[in-house]
């Protein structure tokens, strides 16, 4: 548990477990959380090999573990997915999910039935290269973080092209291969710019307002931030992808906390585990945070060794019950935190 | 065609540069993976003892630069949990390290300490192995072996994690003797124990709980986990032991400085690199030459390899285009020479599946042996294997490879003839050495175009893809198929 002087994040537990198909996860990338606890987790799958494509898909739970179903699958043909790499949801309970290989967006019925697509590959206005994000603003508008562009641009639910900004540098407004981006209450954008090591702020016109964030693994200092998200408070919770952690920012920009992952086993997985009562007594006698032996990129090395750790954390989602969900993307779950003011 | 005769290429070798870019061609195809005309053009402007000491420091260079992008638009590669992911991940590797020699030397160490996926059922601990030899594999060789028996992969492949004080387990020990270090026939079995029980007490962590995990391939509930080396001292066996005439309280680290002191692991390890480096036919002049240096220097392997590459025997023309490409050598280089998979492609994995395909499962070799190597990469099935997924990466002329081999050859001439244009091509590809016949057959593919233009607006995207047949042509001759 860390506490600041005005806030408190605890974390909860872990939603999640390795399925191909059905109830789990494999290689979860976004979520986008619905109405009464929904979650819908976006699933990247395994290689684009044949026998690996149906892994690619939305599965569809809830916060507390309940499992709803699944739809989706991996091709190239209406509504599948090849490169999945986000998901959202509009006010009418659509949801839309970007491809950054097929260079789309599709869009589907809160059940999962396909409806429309749109998106095309290029880098004039209008056009999108790997898009890496899909937020929307709070006046319906959608935003795209159009990652081999290194842009931030902004469509109507069909796709017609409203507008953008950004080049590819390391000044302020510019980008490089942006991941995430989320807005606030107002419509303020915040950008995950990746390579940069930085995290921009942005009017909803897009004129620039600020940045943070140096290249490091030290307090406050990013490796590769892919993805944030912000309060109401005016927290920032940003994972910082390259050094296998999230950090939260307080409104006066002080590091507020550092989430390195406490997950354990959801629900889901303690049913297998009873299934396999040997691998379940040689897990609870095995040391589990074992020392690594590190070499090259300690911190990854370390979240490939100790289970609990953040591997891979590709996306943060906040509720409005002050629930924190980090898509822990090479563990194939979600871990829940809380905060508490 | 057939890829047999000593020499390759016969009399009638056709020579297309001067002495120093063939030379330097030969040493980045064996020290590397198919070098573009450029690398070429660098080296021998660098000067080639300046390039040998260059490839021998792959330190000096930055390491994979794309690391981070791949991770992230490979997220099955950031996990490394599936096979063909982590096979994918070593095609990028070899595609785009800047240390080509790093690569070619996990290349050679992953086949002569050759585990394997099928077993371990954990892909990112044979990556990390290749790692390992990333690190060390031009360091000194009992350096090597000790970071081998520190291994997880290697701790799990031979048993050693069932090596107790109390009930030895001979598997790593005897391997290490037999195919690792010295060969069969330069120790007895008495050895054999005595260097298992040397190695008692060296595991990894949680030995019971991973050994089930990977008995039933099972990634519950939340993926693979890293192994980690332990050692227990309360496991080893720390009494008197002799081990190659040397008595004591013998630990694995004894055992391998005793190892490395033979003059059977110097002749072993001289022999396999010059199997891998040199040619598939044993010279034991040249052997005993890269033996010697490996005794001089207390098992060096970095100058072992120095005295191989700046020897007379490596610039033999008798050896040069004498190895058959192995398939990760022949599917990475041509993509590094057509300048594919630059940045992260799903395509990635055909490439892996393109080597598969043609026998040599990358991370899972068939036994602990590796791969038979030479003429046995090549069978009726996988020659075509070959030649199609060579052909169909020189197929598209956007790529940047295949351009910078394209604008190459137009400086060769506006208007090319068929015998100049093949010619051009062999030159923009770095292949300075063919055989009359390989000449002939790509002259006749050009006879029905006659005069290739490339100074007309309305002939340049049709000249541009003669070039493209051209190449595709040259990827399928014997030359191409050996380095």
């Amino acid at each position: 548990m860390t506490t600041t002087a005005t806030a408190t994040f605890s974390y909860s537990h872990t939603v999640g477990f390795l399925a191909y198909r059905g109830r789990g996860f494999i290689h979860p990338v976004d979520l986008t959380l619905g109405d009464g606890g929904v979650m819908y987790v976006l699933n990247r799958g395994g290689a684009e090999s044949v026998g690996r494509l149906e892994l690619k898909r939305v599965c569809v739970c809830t916060a507390d573990e309940g499992y709803i179903g699944e739809w989706g699958t991996g091709g190239t043909e209406d509504g599948q997915f090849w490169w999945p790499s986000a998901i959202a949801q509009d006010g009418d309970g659509r949801l839309y999910v970007s491809d950054e290989s097929l260079q789309r967006v599709n869009v589907f019925s809160p059940d999962g039935e396909f409806i429309r697509q749109w998106g095309e590959t290029g880098d004039g206005p209008g056009q999108i290269n790997r898009p890496a994000d899909i937020a929307f603003a709070p006046d319906g508008t959608l935003l795209v973080s159009d990652g081999m562009n290194h842009r931030i641009q902004r469509f109507t639910v069909d796709g017609e092209y409203l507008g953008g900004w950004g080049s590819y540098g390391a000044q302020a407004g510019q980008f490089n291969t942006p991941w995430r981006l989320a807005c606030d209450a107002r419509g303020n954008v915040f950008v995950a710019d990746w390579r940069n090591d930085r995290v921009q702020a942005f009017t909803p016109e897009g004129r620039f307002v600020g940045q943070w964030g140096v290249s490091g693994d030290g307090k406050g200092q990013l490796n590769r931030p892919s993805s944030l998200a912000v309060d109401d408070d005016g927290y920032i919770y940003v994972a910082d992808w390259g050094n296998e952690r999230v950090q939260i920012f307080a409104p006066d920009g002080e590091v507020a906390a550092i989430l390195l992952g406490d997950a354990t086993t959801s629900s889901w997985a303690e049913d297998y585990l009873a299934a396999n009562p040997d691998e379940q007594r040689a897990r609870r006698e095995a040391d589990l945070a074992p020392a690594v032996n590190p070499w090259r990129d300690h911190h990854r090395e370390t979240s490939a060794g100790v289970e609990a750790r953040f591997w891979g954390p590709t996306a943060v989602n906040l509720d409005d019950e002050g629930r924190i969900y980090i898509v822990d993307s090479c563990r194939h779950r979600v871990q829940i935190y809380r905060k508490s003011s | 065609m057939t890829l047999t005769g000593n020499p390759p290429l016969g009399a009638a070798r056709i020579a297309l540069a001067d002495n120093a870019s063939i030379r330097a061609a030969h040493l980045l195809r064996r020290a590397g993976f198919t070098p573009t005309r450029a690398e070429i053009d660098r080296a021998v402007e660098r000067g080639y003892e300046a390039t040998v000491d260059e490839l021998l420091h792959p330190e000096a260079r930055p390491d994979l630069e794309i690391e981070d992008l791949i991770r992230r638009y490979h997220v099955d590669q950031n996990s490394l949990m599936l096979l063909e992911s982590s096979q994918g991940y070593w095609m990028y590797r070899i595609i785009n390290s800047q240390r080509p020699l790093e690569e070619k030397m996990a290349l050679f160490w992953h086949g002569l300490f050759a585990t394997a996926y099928g077993k371990l059922n954990h892909a990112k601990a044979v990556v990390n192995q290749t790692h390992t030899f990333r690190r060390h594999g031009l360091g000194k060789f009992a350096d090597i072996l000790v970071e081998l028996s520190r291994d997880p992969a290697m701790i799990f492949w031979l048993d050693n994690k069932d090596n107790h004080r109390d009930s030895p387990n001979e598997n790593y020990g005897r391997e290490l003797l037999e195919l690792f270090s010295m060969g069969i026939g330069n120790y007895t079995e008495a050895d054999v124990k005595a260097a298992a029980r040397a190695f008692t007490g060296w595991t990894i962590d949680n030995t019971e709980y991973m050994s089930i995990r990977a008995s039933r391939d099972s990634f519950w509930p939340y993926g693979r986990i890293d192994w980690q080396f332990r050692y227990r001292e309360d496991d080893h066996d720390d009494t008197e032991k002799t081990f190659l005439g040397h008595t004591g309280p013998l630990s694995g680290h004894d055992v391998i400085d005793i190892i490395v002191q033979q003059p059977a692991t110097a002749h072993y390890i001289a022999g396999k690199l010059y199997n891998f480096f040199v040619s598939d036919r044993p010279d034991e002049e040249a052997i005993g030459i890269m033996a010697d240096e490996f005794i001089r220097t207390d098992g060096d392997i970095r100058a072992v390899m120095r005295r191989m590459f700046l020897s007379d025997f490596f610039a033999d023309e008798a050896v040069r285009l004498g190895r058959v490409k192995s398939p990760a050598e022949l599917v990475g280089g041509t993509a590094r020479l057509a300048g594919s998979h630059q940045s992260p492609e799903w395509t990635i994995s055909n490439l892996a599946m393109d080597v598969n395909f043609m026998g040599q499962e990358i991370l899972n070799p068939p036994t602990v042996e590796g791969w038979h190597t030479g003429m046995e990469w090549i069978d009726t099935g996988n020659l075509v294997e070959r030649i199609n997924a060579a052909g169909a990466e020189m197929r598209d002329t956007a790529r940047p490879g295949v351009r910078a081999i394209i604008e190459r050859v137009k400086t060769r001439g506006n208007r090319l003839e068929p015998r100049p244009l093949a010619e051009a091509c062999l030159d923009a590809m770095g292949m300075f050495e063919v055989s009359d016949g390989t000449m002939n057959s790509l002259v006749a593919l050009a006879a029905p175009w006659g005069e290739v233009r490339f100074d007309r607006d309305d002939t340049v995207a049709c000249a541009e893809e003669r070039v493209v047949e051209m190449l595709q042509l040259i990827v399928a001759s014997r030359e191409y198929q050996l380095a």
